[in-house]
């Protein structure tokens, strides 16, 4: 049986009221995201962990060879895994315990993941055909959701994203039938070849007023924050994701019922989302750029860890 | 492969329908009354659904075991039935396939709002859906099949919902996109409900430039109002006979 | 105050009358830690107490702890509560409030909180709680909480929160705000001021102080 967290009216009621107030309680604008934190491994290529809060998940990307499917033959395989264990909260149970079954928000974050990530062709696969038909690369990354504070969805596109950038697969030559890979120590790992960086962007919606007056009413006046934490989440009257890139390219839109808003609260909501991607791609790409100056420069990386031990 | 030609520059798409224009869309209720407590069947050009719905009842047959009922409004329990004969390609779904599941719960969370839930408190309302045959639009029927079956099921709805895909070919929306046009472009789902321009749901799944979103919408929330025009027409038709056969 | 672990033996100073706390071990007559966390001993009414006191993650009830639950729906003669998220509620009798009766008796609804006392901890049965003073049978500001605002903090915070009512934290904010407050000690603080944006002041205030050190 899934259980959920026992809320309180008196939460409830605050909650609703501060929004109405435009506050909320960790004192951020009603559109306002937390701060993304993004920590890169050093060490590996592709391990990636993102904190938005204290909402936090890690990504590892791994590449290995394999046979691509038969429909596909020119095509890598790109699989993404997202299994929320019990380890990141209660409330999500794992596999066994729950009879195989996944939740309704288990079910629906891994297919707009799959979606937005995917679907929208972020991952150029045709680059991951080694010879047609016999040979690819299949990337494989997977999520490890390591504490729940809301908002999942966003923060797993960032880490998968974020991750694949930073992930380097071997170099490769090919000789005749045969596929020779190189050692990390032989040849400088290759990139892989990201088309564009597609982000999600959760709104959540709430109602001051009755059901009658959300369906009939024209006041327009539902309530609609970005970036939900988990009390917030967990009192939502409806939401609706929506993956957009750089180049002001929506790739994926979902609203899953809910409350029903006016199409012009949903085009300023896609306005809004399209002004924060670019801050948040350019937040991730110099993120990468560190790493890589870093990666380029060895000893700056040591006496770097110097300077932090004295501090 | 011939490319074929989605949209002429005389401006007519593939079965010859211009931009604006919706496919034949049929509707009739009441198709199976000893079966279930509502039914409904919709057509919309060669998509064809059928959705029954049980309820309200105590049990659902169809309920996962140790579902709470809930004190606040109805459980919703909605099973979609795809079987391999009704798309062009012929192939079998699994039981768990995770697109009709995602569908299903997406649904579930558009009517919970339109249901009038306070009326059905600690009940279960049972819907089952069949494809029979499906030339695009596979949500947008879906949608608008269940709000004939609740209606027809007595089961108190604050509006209607109807719901239509629309495409985007290079600068032009097209209304209602058959398999053709859906293999080919983009396109999103909306739900409007009742007459007004408020979104019940949306689901775009593939790239569209954020600039065409709106005039897209807007599109589809005419389309809708003329699906909901067509739905409550035949509707009003059924209430009639059964008014004379008393 | 001396850090102990699991297995440690105690020396107890006075070999008279001891009273042994939460987390102490009596093997015979060797006093061992049970838990991780800090020895505590003191004299109270003549005897010594010996104790750790020690911050677990998950509340479990013990006898007489007051605590904040929230109401999660009703069953027989009791409303079921629940004083942590995921875990089994604890029962409240309709009639465990001051001068309840059949025909008067408090009304809760199910998400509304409660300030409530720890009657029982049977392992057999449920947890019991009851909503009036244990001497004197009145009220003593148990019952339902109205408004405010409810959160988490550490169990041990919560606890010395409890104990010591002049903690530094609510002393000072005593001075500026004007507040309501009823700590429980299954972490859980409920809260509730003149604004809501100073409730949410005084909950940020005390939320902080969870992170400085105790003394």
């Amino acid at each position: 049986m899934v259980r959920d967290y026992d809320i309180s009216n008196n939460e409830r009621q605050f909650v609703l009221q501060a929004l109405e107030q435009n506050v909320r309680l960790d004192g951020r604008k009603l559109l306002e995201m937390r701060d993304v934190d993004i920590f890169v491994s050093p060490d590996e290529y592709g391990y990636v962990e993102i904190s938005l809060g204290k909402t936090k998940v890690a990504c590892r990307v791994t590449a290995e060879i394999a046979k691509p499917y038969e429909d596909r033959p020119f095509d890598g395989i790109f699989q993404i895994s997202t299994e929320i264990s019990p380890i990141c909260s209660p409330f999500f149970e794992s596999g066994l315990t729950s009879g195989g079954k996944q939740s309704n928000d288990e079910v629906l974050i891994s297919r707009l993941i799959e979606k937005a990530v995917r679907r929208s062709g972020a991952l150029d696969l045709e680059s991951l055909c080694i010879i047609a038909g016999s040979k690819c690369w299949s990337i494989r990354a997977d999520l490890h959701f390591l504490n729940y504070d809301g908002n999942f969805i966003d923060i797993s596109s960032i880490a998968v994203m974020v991750a694949l950038l930073h992930f380097r697969k071997p170099d490769m030559e090919i000789d005749g039938n045969n596929v020779i890979l190189f050692d990390q120590d032989q040849r400088n790992p290759v990139p892989l070849s990201i088309l564009h960086i597609p982000l999600c962007f959760t709104f959540q919606f709430y109602n001051p007023n009755d059901d009658e007056e959300n369906i009939k009413g024209n006041l327009n006046n539902e309530l609609i924050l970005l970036d939900a934490s988990l009390i917030e989440e967990r009192l939502s009257l409806g939401s609706m994701t929506l993956t957009i890139n750089k180049n002001k390219e929506l790739c994926q839109l979902v609203k899953s019922g809910g409350l029903n808003i006016d199409a012009s609260l949903i085009m300023n909501c896609c306005q809004h989302a399209s002004n924060l991607v670019d801050d948040l791609t350019k937040k991730i790409n110099s993120v990468l750029k560190h790493d890589a100056h870093l990666r380029e420069n060895p000893l700056e990386k040591e006496l770097q860890v110097v300077n932090q031990r004295d501090t | 492969m011939s490319r074929l030609e989605l949209y002429s520059p005389e401006g007519l798409r593939v079965d010859g329908r211009r931009w604006n224009e919706l496919r034949r869309f049929e509707c009739r209720t009441n198709t199976h009354p000893h079966a279930a407590d509502g039914s409904a069947y919709v057509q919309q050009g060669n998509s064809k659904i059928l959705c029954l719905v049980k309820g309200p009842m105590e049990h659902g047959a169809n309920l996962a075991a140790g579902t709470k009922l809930d004190a606040n409004g109805p459980v919703l329990s909605i099973t979609i039935n795809y079987p391999p004969f009704a798309a062009n390609d012929r192939k079998k779904r699994q039981k768990n396939d995770r697109r009709l599941q995602e569908i299903s719960i997406i649904l579930k969370r558009c009517f919970m709002k339109t249901i009038v839930l306070k009326n059905y408190s600690r009940t279960v309302i049972d819907i089952s859906l069949t494809v029979l045959a499906m030339d695009g639009g596979l949500l947008a029927c879906f949608c608008n099949a269940i709000t004939l079956a609740l209606i027809d099921a007595g089961i108190s709805l604050y509006d209607y919902v109807s719901a239509i895909s629309i495409g985007l070919f290079d600068q032009t929306p097209l209304l209602d996109m058959n398999t053709l046009e859906e293999s080919d472009l983009s396109f999103v789902t909306i739900g409007v409900v009742g007459d007004s321009d408020k979104l019940n749901l949306m689901l775009c799944e593939d790239k569209i430039p954020l600039d065409k979103l709106e005039r897209l919408i807007s599109l589809g929330i005419e389309g809708c109002h003329r699906v909901k025009q067509l739905m409550d027409h035949q509707m009003r038709v059924a209430g009639q006979e059964l008014q004379e056969r008393q | 105050m001396s850090f102990a672990l699991p297995g440690d033996q105690i020396q107890l100073q006075s070999a008279t009358n001891v009273v042994v706390g939460p987390h102490v071990r009596l093997d015979g007559t060797s006093v061992t830690a049970a838990t991780a966390g800090f020895l505590v001993n003191t004299q109270s009414q003549g005897s010594a107490v010996c104790y750790i006191e020690a911050d677990s993650k998950r509340y479990v009830p013990s006898s007489q702890d007051f605590v904040v639950g929230t109401v999660v729906g009703s069953f027989g003669e009791s409303y079921r509560v629940s004083l942590s998220n995921f875990s089994t509620p604890a029962v409240l009798g309709f009639y465990a409030f001051p001068n309840a009766s059949k025909k008067n008796r408090p009304r809760l609804k199910t998400g509304d909180l409660v300030y409530a006392r720890i009657a029982s901890t049977d392992p057999d049965l449920d947890v019991e709680l009851e909503c009036f003073d244990a001497t004197t049978g009145k009220e003593g500001g148990f019952g339902l909480l109205e408004g405010g605002f409810v959160f988490d903090v550490r169990l041990a915070y919560a606890r010395h929160l409890l104990r010591h009512q002049d903690a530094p934290v609510l002393t000072k904010l005593m001075k500026k705000y004007q507040f309501e407050l009823a700590i429980g000690a299954n972490g859980r603080i409920w809260i509730k001021s003149d604004t809501l944006q100073n409730t949410i002041e005084c909950m940020k205030a005390i939320q902080n102080g969870q992170n400085e050190k105790q003394t």
